[in-house]
C-alpha cells in the first residue's frame, strides 16, 4: 500500500509540475533560510562552551557611579583576584587578564618586526583555568616567570616551526625581551579570545602586585567548585566595597566612610557574568573583545520561524487550493472502497514527498547561500556535514515539516463527499476559502511587518551615517603605532605635512571614533574636595595640530597655540562637559580645574576652549563629557587630513616617509571612514539580514499568491466565459479576479501596521540618537506589498482574462 | 432477495419549503435482476441510485442489504458492506487519470488488502476477459470513451460484487460503443450479476429485464 502511495504521489506531482515548483521551491526557500540562521544562532550560543568546566568559569563586573558619572566595566581592579581567593571557600581558581592591545614581535637580533593583533598579559592559572593544552612547553612552568610567553600556532609559525619556537627570545615593541616558554592552539573562533595571539605572564607586569582598588584594569575571571552556588557569592561580592574600596579610597578623602559614599548618590557594584553569557548579555566597557547582543539572536529567531511557517502555510494553502481539482478522485477513491484513514495516508506521503524534495533544495541552496551568508555575517559557519545529529534533526525537522503542514490538506480532502464531488458541484461548496483566505492574510502581514522593519532600519543607518558628526571622518589617513619613531614622531608628522595634498596631521592615542576609555575625575578649583561638584570626564591627550586636523568647531575660546607657553596646563573641553559644570560656553573660559581629585597640592588646568559636542561614541549612546590636554609622547596613531581622492598615491607617499624613518616597522594603516562603519557593523548586518530575509519573506508569500491566483482563475474559468459572452472587458475582469485577494492584502496591512510601529519604536530606543518613525513608512510598506501583490495577482488574473469564452465555457 | 426498499422519503428544505426528492419509494429485489429506472431530468433518479448504492442517505424509511438494516448501520459499516457487495459505474468513467488501466484496476483490490500476487492474477484475469489486455499500460486519456467506460465497468467488477449500479453508462459514448456496453451488461447479468441502471434511452432501457419509471421523486 505504502508503494502504491509513493508511485501515486509521485505521479500526481510529476503531472502538475508547476503546482509541485512552487510547493518545493517555497519550502525549500523557507528551509534554507531558516538553516543558515539556525547555524548562525547555534554558532552564536556556542560562544566559550568549548572550554572545560566552562559553567563553572565567572567573570567580576563592576558598576560605578561616582562624581555624577555612571559607568559599567567588564574589568575590575588587580587585587580583587586575591581577596576572591581568600573570602569564598568555593573559588577554584582565579586569572586576570589585562589587555596589551597589538603589539610588534620580532627575533631578537633581526630587524623585521611582525605585527600581532592582540596581546595580553595573564596570570599563570590561564592554561589551567580554561583547559588549554600546550602544543609545546612544559605546562607546570609556562606562564610562571616574568617576561614569558605564549605564542598560538599561528603566530609561533610566523617566525619558527611548533616545536623549535620554545625557548626562543623576542622583542616587544622593539623595547622589552620576551621568552617563549609554551605554544598553543590557536583560539577559537567563537571565543572571547579569538583575535589573541600573543600571552604574555602577568607577574612581569608590575601593576597587577600594587594594591590599588581605585582602578579597574583586569579581566577577572574565577572557577568555582561543582557545587557551589554562584548567587549565593553575589551578597558578599557587593560588600567588597565596604571591606576593601572604602579604606583604598580614604587614602584620598580621608574618614569616609560607605555610608557617605553611597549617602553622596555613589555607588560601587561588583557583581559576577557566567562566561558562557558574555558574549550575548555583555555590553561594558573594556570587553575583550566585540559581543554580540541577545537581542538580534531574538530578532533572528523570530525570523527564522516566521520562514518557516511562512512557508508552511505557502504548502498548505496551494494543497488545499489544489486538492480541490482532486475531489474527483477522492470521490472515486471512496467508492471504490477507500477509507478516510487511507486517504489521508496517501496525502501525507505526497506532502512527505514535497517536504523531502524541498529539504534537499533547501540544503543544496543553504550550501549555495552559505559562502556569502558568512560574507554578510562576518561568521566563518561550515555545514556539520560529519555531525549525525545534524542529519538527524534535518531529517525529523522535514518529516515534521511534511506532517505538519499537510495535515490541513490531507484532513480536508478526506472529508470530502463523493456524491458531492463525483457530480461535478462547484468546487465552492467544499468548502476551505475562509481558511486560505486567513491564510494569505497571515502571510501578508507578516510581509508587511518585514518590510516596515527594512524601511526603518535602513532609515536610521542612513541617518548615522549623514548626521553630522561634528568632526570630519572623510579622507582621514590614519597611521598605527607611530610611537615605535620614538622621539622621530615629531619629524615624521613634519614630513608628511610637507605633502602637497596633506591639509593637516596630529598625532595622539585619541581618536573620535568609539574605542574603551577611562574617565578622571575632575574638581573645580573652588571646591577641591566637594563631591558634588566633581566631574568625571574623559582626558584626551593630543597636540596642537588636532582641533585643526579633525576640523572641531570652537564655540567658545581658542584652540591650542604654540605661541602660548602655558598651554600644557590649558584643557578645551566639549559641550557635555560645561552641561554637567552647569556653565555657559562664555562662563567656562579661564575656570580652573584639577584631576587631581582629592590629592594634596593638585596641579590645576585652566579652560581655553570649548567645542561643539561631537560623536566619538555609537549613536547609541550619549555625548560623554571629554577634555583634551596636550601631551603624550608616545602616542598611538596620527590623523593625516588628505585633500586628493587618490588614496593609493598618498598611501605610498607616507609609507615611503615611514620607512625611511623606520626600517623595519610594518606600516599599519586605516581610513577613519571604515573604522567609524566598523562601528555600526551590527546594525548595519542586522540591516542587511532584514532585508535579505524580507525579501525572501516576500517572495515566497508572492509564490503562494500566484499559485492561488492561478488556482482561482481556474476554478473561475467558466464564470469568466459567462461574463465575457455577456460583454464583459479583459480590464474589468482582470480587476473582479484581483480585487478578491487585494481585499485580504488590505487586511494584512491593517493588522501589521501598529504591530510594525510599535516594534520598530521599541527597536529605537536603543539609540540615544534616532530618527522617527514616519506615517509615510507606514504608506510606503502598504504601498509595496500592495503593488508586489498586485504584479503576481494580475499576471493570473490577465491570462484569464483573455482566454477566448468559446475555449473557457467548453473545457467545463 | 438482495435488498428492498420500504417506504423511502428523501427531501431537502429549501426556503421553508420541503423539497421531495424520492417520496414512498418501495422496491424489492432479487439476486439476478437487471432493472433498469428511467424518467426524466430531475426526477430523482440518480438520487434513487445511491441511496441504493448507499452512497446517499435518506430522511424516512427502511432500506434492508442482504439482510441487513442499512438504515440503522453506521457510516463505517456502510461503507463496508457496498466495498464488498457494491459496484459502482459512471456516466463520466471516473477513471483515475494519474493511473494505468491496469492500476485502475488494481485499484479496489488494494484496498481490500489483497495480496500482490492476488491481485496481480485477478487484474490479468480481468484484462483478459475484457479483452483491454493491450492496453494494460496506457492512461485513461490515450483511450476512446467506450474503452474508457469498459475499463470502468471491469474495476467495478474486479472484486466480484453481487450488485452493479451503472449511473447512465452510455451517456457519453456514441450510440455504437453504447450498444457494445449494454450487449456486455446483458451478457454479464447472464452469468450472474445483478444489474441496475439509470438510463434516459428507452432502447438501453429496454436490456433490463425489469423497468422502473420515476416522476418527481414518484415510482410511476
Amino acid at each position: 500500500m505504502f508503494k502504491n502511495h509513493i508511485k501515486i504521489a509521485w505521479r500526481s506531482l510529476k503531472k502538475q509540475p508547476f503546482f509541485t515548483f512552487l510547493n518545493v521551491f517555497g519550502l525549500a526557500i523557507g528551509i534554507a533560510g531558516c538553516l543558515l540562521i539556525t547555524l548562525y544562532i547555534h554558532d552564536e550560543l556556542s560562544f566559550d562552551t568549548m572550554f572545560a568546566d566552562a559553567d563553572r568559569i565567572h567573570r567580576v563586573n563592576v558598576d560605578v557611579k561616582f562624581g555624577g558619572e555612571d559607568r559599567r566595566f567588564a574589568v575590575v581592579n588587580a587585587p580583587l583576584a586575591e581577596a576572591l581567593e581568600n573570602d569564598f571557600s568555593e573559588v577554584e581558581l582565579t586569572t586576570r587578564f589585562r589587555t596589551g592591545g597589538s603589539v610588534l614581535l620580532k627575533t631578537t637580533g633581526t630587524e623585521i618586526n611582525v605585527k600581532e593583533q592582540q596581546s595580553t598579559f595573564v596570570d599563570s592559572t590561564f592554561l589551567k583555568m580554561f583547559g588549554i593544552r600546550l602544543l609545546a612547553g612544559d605546562i607546570n612552568s609556562a606562564l610562571k616567570e616574568p617576561n614569558t610567553m605564549l605564542l598560538t600556532k599561528t603566530a609561533a609559525e610566523k617566525h619558527y616551526g611548533i616545536q623549535e619556537a620554545v625557548g626562543k627570545t623576542f622583542e616587544l615593541n622593539n623595547t622589552q625581551t620576551f621568552t617563549v616558554t609554551g605554544v598553543v592552539e590557536d583560539m577559537p573562533k567563537n571565543s572571547f579570545l579569538r583575535d589573541h595571539t600573543v600571552f604574555m605572564a602577568m607577574s612581569g607586569f608590575e601593576d597587577s602586585r600594587i594594591v590599588n582598588w581605585g582602578s579597574n584594569n583586569y579581566q577577572t575571571f574565577f572557577k568555582v567548585i561543582p557545587s557551589a552556588n554562584v548567587d549565593a557569592m553575589q551578597e558578599p561580592l557587593k560588600g567588597f566595597l565596604g571591606k576593601y574600596v572604602i579604606p583604598g579610597i580614604q587614602q584620598y578623602m580621608p574618614g569616609i566612610t560607605e555610608e557617605q559614599f553611597i549617602a553622596s548618590g555613589n555607588h560601587l557594584i561588583y557583581t559576577s557574568m557566567p562566561l558562557t553569557d558574555i558574549h550575548l548579555k555583555s555590553d561594558r566597557a573594556a570587553e575583550i573583545s566585540p559581543n554580540n547582543n541577545i537581542q538580534s539572536i531574538y530578532i533572528l529567531s523570530f525570523i527564522a520561524v516566521f520562514l518557516l511557517v511562512l512557508a508552511c502555510v505557502n504548502f498548505m494553502n496551494l494543497s488545499t487550493a489544489h486538492s480541490l481539482k482532486r475531489a474527483k478522485e477522492v470521490g472515486v477513491r471512496k467508492t471504490l472502497g477507500s477509507n478516510k484513514i487511507d486517504l489521508i495516508r496517501q496525502f501525507l506521503v505526497e506532502s512527505g514527498l514535497v517536504s523531502f524534495g524541498a529539504l534537499l533544495l533547501a540544503i543544496f541552496l543553504a550550501i549555495l547561500a552559505l559562502p556569502f551568508f558568512n560574507d554578510l555575517a562576518d561568521k566563518d559557519i561550515s555545514m556539520p556535514y560529519s555531525n549525525p545529529l545534524f542529519w538527524i534533526i534535518l531529517l525529523a525537522a522535514g518529516l515534521v515539516l511534511g506532517l505538519f503542514s499537510g495535515s490541513y490538506p490531507a484532513f480536508f480532502m478526506s472529508k470530502f463527499i463523493p456524491v458531492k464531488v463525483l457530480k461535478g458541484s462547484n468546487s465552492n461548496s467544499l468548502g476551505g476559502s475562509k481558511v486560505r483566505n486567513g491564510l494569505v492574510i497571515f502571510q501578508f502581514a507578516i510581509s508587511v511587518f518585514l518590510i516596515i522593519g527594512t524601511l526603518v532600519v535602513y532609515q536610521q543607518l542612513k541617518y548615522i551615517q549623514n548626521k553630522d558628526l561634528g568632526f570630519s571622518k572623510d579622507q582621514v589617513l590614519i597611521v598605527n603605532d607611530v610611537y615605535t619613531l620614538g622621539d622621530k614622531s615629531g619629524p615624521f608628522k613634519e614630513e608628511v605635512k610637507k605633502l602637497s595634498y596633506v591639509e593637516n596631521a596630529t598625532i595622539s592615542s585619541f581618536l573620535p571614533t568609539p574605542s574603551a576609555r577611562g574617565d578622571s575625575t575632575f574638581a573645580p578649583e573652588d571646591g577641591l574636595t566637594d563631591q558634588e561638584r566633581a566631574i568625571s570626564m574623559q582626558v584626551w591627550r593630543v597636540d596642537h595640530d588636532y582641533v585643526g586636523t579633525m576640523d572641531f568647531e570652537l564655540i567658545a575660546g581658542r584652540g591650542f597655540d604654540r605661541r602660548f607657553l602655558n598651554d600644557s596646563t590649558s584643557i578645551i573641553v566639549n559641550e557635555s562637559a560645561i552641561a554637567t559644570m552647569g556653565l555657559s560656553p562664555e562662563e567656562v573660559i579661564g575656570k580652573r580645574y584639577t584631576p587631581d581629585f582629592g590629592e594634596e597640592d593638585p596641579e590645576m588646568l585652566t579652560v581655553i576652549g570649548v567645542v561643539k559636542d561631537f560623536h566619538f561614541s555609537p549613536f547609541r549612546n550619549d555625548i560623554e563629557a571629554l577634555c583634551m590636554r596636550l601631551g603624550d609622547l608616545y602616542a598611538e596613531s596620527m590623523a593625516v587630513k588628505l585633500h586628493t581622492s587618490e588614496f593609493q598615491v598618498a598611501i605610498a607617499d607616507v609609507e615611503n616617509i615611514w620607512s625611511q624613518m623606520a626600517p623595519g616597522q610594518p606600516f599599519d594603516y586605516y581610513f577613519m571612514e571604515d573604522s567609524f562603519n566598523d562601528t555600526y557593523r551590527s546594525e548595519q548586518r542586522l540591516g542587511s539580514i532584514f532585508f535579505i530575509f524580507t525579501t525572501l519573506s516576500i517572495l515566497i508569500a508572492c509564490l503562494g499568491l500566484f499559485g492561488l491566483a492561478a488556482f482561482n482563475a481556474e476554478k473561475r474559468t467558466k464564470e469568466i466565459g459567462v461574463r465575457k459572452v455577456l460583454g464583459a472587458t479583459v480590464g474589468q475582469i482582470t480587476f473582479r479576479l484581483s480585487a478578491d485577494f487585494l481585499k485580504l492584502v488590505g487586511i494584512a496591512i491593517l493588522i501589521s501596521l501598529p504591530i510594525g510601529w510599535y516594534a520598530m519604536n521599541k527597536w529605537l530606543e536603543d539609540f540615544s540618537y534616532r530618527i522617527e518613525v514616519k506615517w509615510w513608512v507606514l504608506v510606503l510598506a502598504a504601498i509595496v506589498a500592495v503593488v508586489i501583490s498586485l504584479l503576481t495577482v494580475s499576471y493570473q488574473s490577465i491570462k484569464a482574462a483573455i482566454v477566448n469564452p468559446v475555449k473557457s465555457l467548453r473545457t467545463e | 432477495m438482495l435488498l428492498q426498499l420500504q417506504n423511502i422519503f428523501k427531501w431537502v428544505n429549501s426556503g421553508g419549503q420541503r423539497i421531495f426528492l424520492l417520496k414512498d419509494i418501495n422496491l424489492k429485489v432479487k439476486e439476478g435482476e437487471f432493472i433498469s429506472i428511467m424518467g426524466p431530468s430531475g426526477s430523482g433518479k440518480s438520487t434513487f441510485l445511491n441511496v441504493i448504492g448507499m452512497l446517499d442517505g435518506f430522511d424516512e424509511g427502511s432500506y434492508d442489504f442482504l439482510d441487513e438494516s442499512v438504515h440503522q448501520l453506521k457510516e463505517k459499516h456502510r461503507a463496508k458492506l457496498y466495498k464488498e457487495y457494491i459496484g459502482f459505474v459512471f456516466q463520466q468513467y471516473h477513471l483515475l487519470d494519474d493511473l494505468t488501466v491496469q492500476e485502475n484496476l488494481e485499484m479496489p483490490l488494494l484496498y481490500k488488502k489483497l495480496k500482490g500476487a492476488e491481485r496481480k492474477a485477478m487484474v490479468a484475469d480481468m484484462l483478459d476477459r475484457f479483452n483491454i489486455v493491450g492496453k494494460k499500460d496506457l492512461f485513461p486519456a490515450q483511450l476512446s470513451g467506450g474503452q474508457q467506460q469498459l475499463v470502468g465497468i471491469a474495476r467495478a467488477l474486479i472484486s466480484s460484487p453481487k450488485l452493479l449500479l451503472a449511473d447512465e453508462p452510455t451517456g457519453n459514448l456514441n450510440s455504437k460503443q453504447g450498444e457494445e456496453i449494454m450487449e456486455l451488461f446483458k451478457q454479464l447479468n447472464e452469468e450472474g450479476v445483478t444489474i441496475i441502471q439509470v438510463t434516459h434511452s428507452e432502447k438501453n432501457a429496454a436490456y433490463g429485464k425489469r423497468i422502473i419509471n420515476l416522476l418527481d421523486g414518484r415510482m410511476i
